[in-house]
């Protein structure tokens, strides 16, 4: 469907535009030819309406010949030639009309006038359809910017959605649910270590919700979200669970992405603790180097384990985002060893710490 | 037979909360005599094995083996209730006849039920009670559409991991199979078609009705007599392949 035709204002806005040029050229020929004003219109209007639909033709025009992909100089040669199209059918067509005026109605000027107004006729053809031309690549060039920008803004809520997902699913139901199991049990014997598990417990649940609403977090309160977590899985690996951590100053004031790293000390939980008999000691260590904020979490792993479904899960999305905040400059290594297993990140330092590898 | 017979249990789960649950639960039921707690798949293994008893309550997720792969490897099964914060393995806990399956956070009264299960199953004849085959358990211990991804092997009281990358042939030997890997040969007591079924098709290849290569073992294959051939290991050693296995063997490379 054509622009201009759809709704109910455009069409009339659009031929009232026509009135007004069709009663300009009237007064140019009725100036070049003096007749009364009864001819002049009986002439001029039937013609201003024919072309004001014809104008509308350019659209198709346009849209076959896009600005975007046509060299400027086929842009040049289909607008010259059609607006000579289009203004000679018109001159055609005004022709005839004079002639069937002049032979029934017994009105218009003598021969010298009718070609006068078809000289008018000629010259306003090309000018009009070019200007419909040029008004129609303006009309699709709007059109064009809407749609990019649609999907800008559908690809940042994608984009959002995919965080928000991302944050859901780090709210791991199990750790939940082994969690109650474990202040169930102390309940019964223990009913003060139930009471801290309760507060450890919402303390981290808290914390990961406010973290997680924001856009970025400084390192160091994502590290305490993560000790948080610990104390809450110490509770119920006992002394198997291990956390050591080496964090400078100014790693910790670094910003980062909320909750980046939580699934790391999750799967660094899972696979270094839950799945040996001994258990094991995470170790988180980050620092600033060369304007980079490096963190790496190790966890030891069972030689003998066989790769858990889901495993690579976690880390494909911190891998994901990590990708969407910078994916020049930011990256995730992960490093695979019999006995061990490394996970680094990489990320350009920003926020106070950004300073701390020049000092 | 006594009516009131008294159920002997086993606790296996590695987290002690979780374990203190369980007991304090079991300690309300008076038919109920807890004989041991193990925190792990190898020392559930030993203990059900030494001590024969009639009720399991056993985690899923474990260090070293776990849930599945324990029930896999005990020659006498006691009745298995599962206990696990995952509602995933539901499915494949009835696949081998669990009697029951309970999700933590665990309710007193929910774990009661379960006991009645067993209770109702141990007073049952024998024959009644279904028992899995060692093939529904091995399946059960991998999930649909994944392979095999290590070999179990008891021996005696120790229990063999072998991860199925290191496995260079499987041959078959009356009821078992032998599995060599780095050097050793041990004995499984699996048909070995069940085996080959389990493994990676895109990594093993049943080349004879007797042997199951991993094909990054083979060096070459050379013509042997019309129809038969014969694959060299990249260790020299040689093993015979059918024409079918030859067909099997050229599909994959």
């Amino acid at each position: 469907m054509h622009p201009l035709l759809s709704g109910r204002v455009r069409p009339i806005l659009y031929l009232a535009m026509w009135a007004g040029i069709g009663a300009l050229l009237g007064a140019v020929m009725a100036a070049l030819s003096p007749r009364p004003l009864a001819h002049t219109v009986a002439f001029i209007a039937p013609l201003s309406v024919f072309y004001a639909f014809a104008c509308l033709s350019a659209w198709w025009v346009c849209r076959a010949n896009p600005l975007a992909m046509t060299p400027p100089a086929r842009v040049l040669t289909v607008i010259v030639s059609a607006s000579l199209q289009a203004a000679a059918l018109w001159v055609a067509l005004g022709a005839l009309y004079a002639a069937l005026l002049g032979r029934f109605a017994h009105i218009g000027p003598e021969r010298a006038g009718i070609f006068r107004d078809l000289a008018v006729l000629g010259i306003a053809g090309i000018v009009l359809y070019a200007q419909s031309m040029a008004g129609h690549y303006f009309l699709l060039s709007i059109e064009t910017a809407r749609a990019a920008e649609r999907q800008i803004f559908a690809s940042q809520v994608t984009a959002r959605e995919a965080e928000l997902r991302a944050l859901r699913a780090q709210l791991n139901p199990h750790f939940l649910f082994n969690s109650l199991n474990s202040i169930s049990a102390l309940a019964g014997s223990e009913p003060e270590a139930a009471r801290r598990m309760c507060q450890l417990l919402g303390d981290f649940l808290r914390t990961s919700l406010s973290l997680g609403a924001r856009e970025s977090v400084a390192f160091g309160e994502e590290l305490a979200l993560a000790e948080r977590y610990l104390a809450v899985e110490q509770v119920r690996f006992g002394a198997r669970l291990g956390f050591e951590k080496s964090v400078a100053p100014d790693a910790e004031r670094c910003l980062v992405p909320p909750l980046l790293i939580q699934p790391l000390i999750e799967n660094a939980v899972k696979h270094g603790v839950a799945d040996r008999v001994e258990g094991g000691t995470v170790r988180v260590t980050a620092a600033v180097r060369g304007g980079a904020l490096e963190i790496a979490v190790e966890n030891p792993r069972d030689p003998e384990a066989p790769p858990r479904r889901g495993q690579g899960m976690g880390l494909e999305n911190v891998k994901q985002r990590l990708n969407a905040l910078d994916p020049q400059h930011a990256r995730l290594d992960v490093y695979r060893e019999a006995d061990a297993f490394r996970v680094r990140l990489t990320l350009p330092a920003s926020g106070d710490g950004a300073g701390g590898a020049h000092a | 037979m006594p009516e009131a017979r008294r159920i002997r249990a086993v606790i296996v789960d590695d987290e002690a909360p979780a374990r203190a649950l369980l007991r304090e639960y079991l300690g309300a039921e008076p038919d109920v005599d807890l004989v041991a707690e193990c925190g792990n798949g190898f020392e559930a293994l030993k203990k059900i094995g030494e001590l024969e008893p009639d009720l399991v309550l056993l985690d899923v997720q474990m260090p070293k083996l776990d849930g599945f792969e324990v029930l896999e490897l005990l020659e006498k099964r006691p009745a298995v209730v599962f206990v696990t914060a995952y509602d995933e393995y539901a499915l494949k806990a009835f696949e081998v006849h669990a009697a029951d399956y309970v999700l933590k956070p665990i309710g007193r009264e929910r774990l009661a039920e379960a006991i009645r299960q067993v209770r109702a199953r141990l007073a049952a004849p024998v024959a009644a009670v279904p028992v899995a085959s060692p093939a529904a358990l091995a399946n059960a211990a991998r999930a649909p559409g994944q392979h095999l991804e290590r070999v179990l092997i008891k021996d005696g009281a120790n229990v063999h991991v072998i991860p199925v990358e290191l496995v260079d042939w499987i041959e078959a030997q009356d009821d078992y199979v032998g599995v060599r890997a780095e050097g050793k040969t041990h004995l499984k007591p699996q048909p070995i078609a069940e085996i080959a079924a389990a493994l990676d098709p895109a990594r093993f290849v049943r080349i004879h009705r007797s042997y199951v290569l991993n094909v990054d073992r083979l060096a070459r294959l050379e013509l042997y007599a019309k129809d038969s051939r014969i694959a060299i290991l990249k260790d020299g050693k040689q093993l015979p392949v059918s024409r079918a296995g030859y067909a099997r063997l050229k599909e994959l490379l």
